[in-house]
């Protein structure tokens, strides 16, 4: 049984990889093989849709397409998550901040120097 | 005439707000052991904001009592002031609710807002990354630069970009997954949680800012000593070093407007020296010295404020 993240995932997979709108029960069989009930794709769905990822028309039965195109979902993920904004400090702990050229020039300067010195 | 334990306070309030904080941030010790440094700095934060929020309080209340426990319970049973009560202590009344108001409510804020930023951006993440088959608790990314990060939290997110994975060895990576969970284990947003809010409410106070950006660079050189205590491998210490090394040197494809580059960058690079020319451990009593100063410094107010006047 996957869980509703994995489900998410795969859900938002097929709505990027579809031509256009999709209906829940196009999605169903598309998860036929994770053994998905119709009721479970209707909550991932709505669960996707409350979090802004996507939307449906009026048609009967409703479809479904991605509110961003996985493009631009990745981009609107790299400026949100690493941008440079002062409370995106706050948020994540980034293994290393944003160095700008010259400080990079000096660390591999600062690194090599240590190399050509035996030992640790 | 002022109680005695007032002017204390505000003394006290006074050194903690200035010299205190502008001494340690110069002090070269630090990096020798970021955990006993970080500790002095909550203590500190906590005892700054006690003894300046005390001082006022104290103060406004003396026509009360001339200890705080003394002047609580006068007002909480209805007493009649002993004294008169004049502008001055209204003023130092006000002035204390305020300030607690502030302090509290700007804490709590940043408290929200930290969480909600970070459950959007974990949303944003958990639709495009791959649970790592390698490492059980991360998860990929796919994207050219070479980023690492962790989001803290209930359900705290570890992510390592496929930029980063190609530009690491395997000893390298284990490098940097080992400093973010050390991030994690030791909840080093919630050391920072207060000097952050710290900063947001007396921006005009230079100490706040510098005590920030201590503590910052303080909880990456933590997570650097944990990483590599928990690291196997002939020199840890210059694979961690390789790791951030590369890690900073490819740090393309974000755009960064150069006035944020300044702190981070020296920060960055004092990591690196740190790692590539170990400074020698603090001595067992310069260490213990160090934090009973921090006990005593937090209870010197509490012991202001509790105790009968002087």
């Amino acid at each position: 049984m996957a869980t509703l993240g994995e489900l998410e995932r795969a859900v938002m997979e097929r709505l990027w990889a579809a031509e256009g709108p999709v209906a829940a029960t196009t999605l169903r069989g598309e998860l036929a093989e994770r053994g998905v009930a119709l009721t479970t794709v209707h909550t991932v769905l709505s669960r996707l849709e409350h979090k802004g990822f996507v939307v449906h028309d009026e048609g009967r039965p409703r479809r479904f397409r991605p509110r961003a195109t996985r493009a631009d979902h990745a981009a609107e993920l790299m400026h949100e998550v690493l941008g440079q904004a002062g409370d995106r400090q706050a948020v994540l702990a980034r293994f290393v901040g944003s160095v700008n050229a010259d400080e990079a020039r000096l660390l591999r300067e600062l690194l090599s120097g240590a190399d050509d010195t035996p030992g640790d | 005439m002022l109680p005695a334990t007032a002017v204390s306070l505000a003394v006290l309030a006074v050194l903690l707000a200035w010299p205190v904080p502008a001494l340690l941030a110069r002090a070269r010790w630090p990096r020798r052991d970021p955990l006993v440094a970080l500790v002095c700095w909550q203590s500190i934060g906590l005892a700054g904001g006690l003894s300046m929020i005390g001082a006022l309080l104290v103060h406004g209340l003396s026509p009360w009592g001339h200890s705080l426990p003394e002047a609580v319970r006068s007002v909480l049973t209805l007493h009649p002031a002993a004294d008169r009560v004049r502008g001055d202590h209204w003023v130092a009344l006000t002035l204390a609710g305020v300030l607690a108001a502030e302090l509290l409510g700007v804490l709590v804020l940043s408290w929200v807002r930290t969480g909600r930023t970070r459950r959007r951006h974990r949303e944003l993440l958990e639709l495009v990354v791959q649970p790592s088959a390698e490492l059980p608790d991360t998860r990929l990314l796919e994207h050219p630069a070479p980023v690492a990060f962790c989001i803290p939290g209930a359900r705290p997110l570890l992510v390592l970009s496929s930029g980063m994975v190609a530009e690491l060895d395997g000893d390298q990576l284990a490098a940097v997954v080992a400093h973010e969970r050390a991030h994690l284990r030791e909840h080093h947003h919630l050391l920072l949680l207060p000097f952050v809010a710290w900063e947001a409410a007396l921006p005009v106070l230079p100490a706040a800012a510098r005590a920030h950006a201590g503590v910052r660079e303080l909880v990456e050189m933590r997570a650097d000593d944990v990483a590599l205590a928990s690291l196997s491998g002939t020199a840890p210490r210059r694979t961690l070093a390789r790791a951030i090394v590369a890690a900073a040197g490819g740090a393309g494809g974000v755009e960064v407007p150069s006035g944020a580059l300044a702190v981070t960058g020296s920060a960055t690079g004092a990591r690196v020296v740190r790692l590539l020319e170990p400074p020698r451990h603090l001595p067992a009593a310069a260490r213990w010295a160090a934090l009973l100063s921090a006990g005593l410094l937090l209870l010197l107010p509490t012991a202001l404020l509790l105790l009968p006047a002087l």
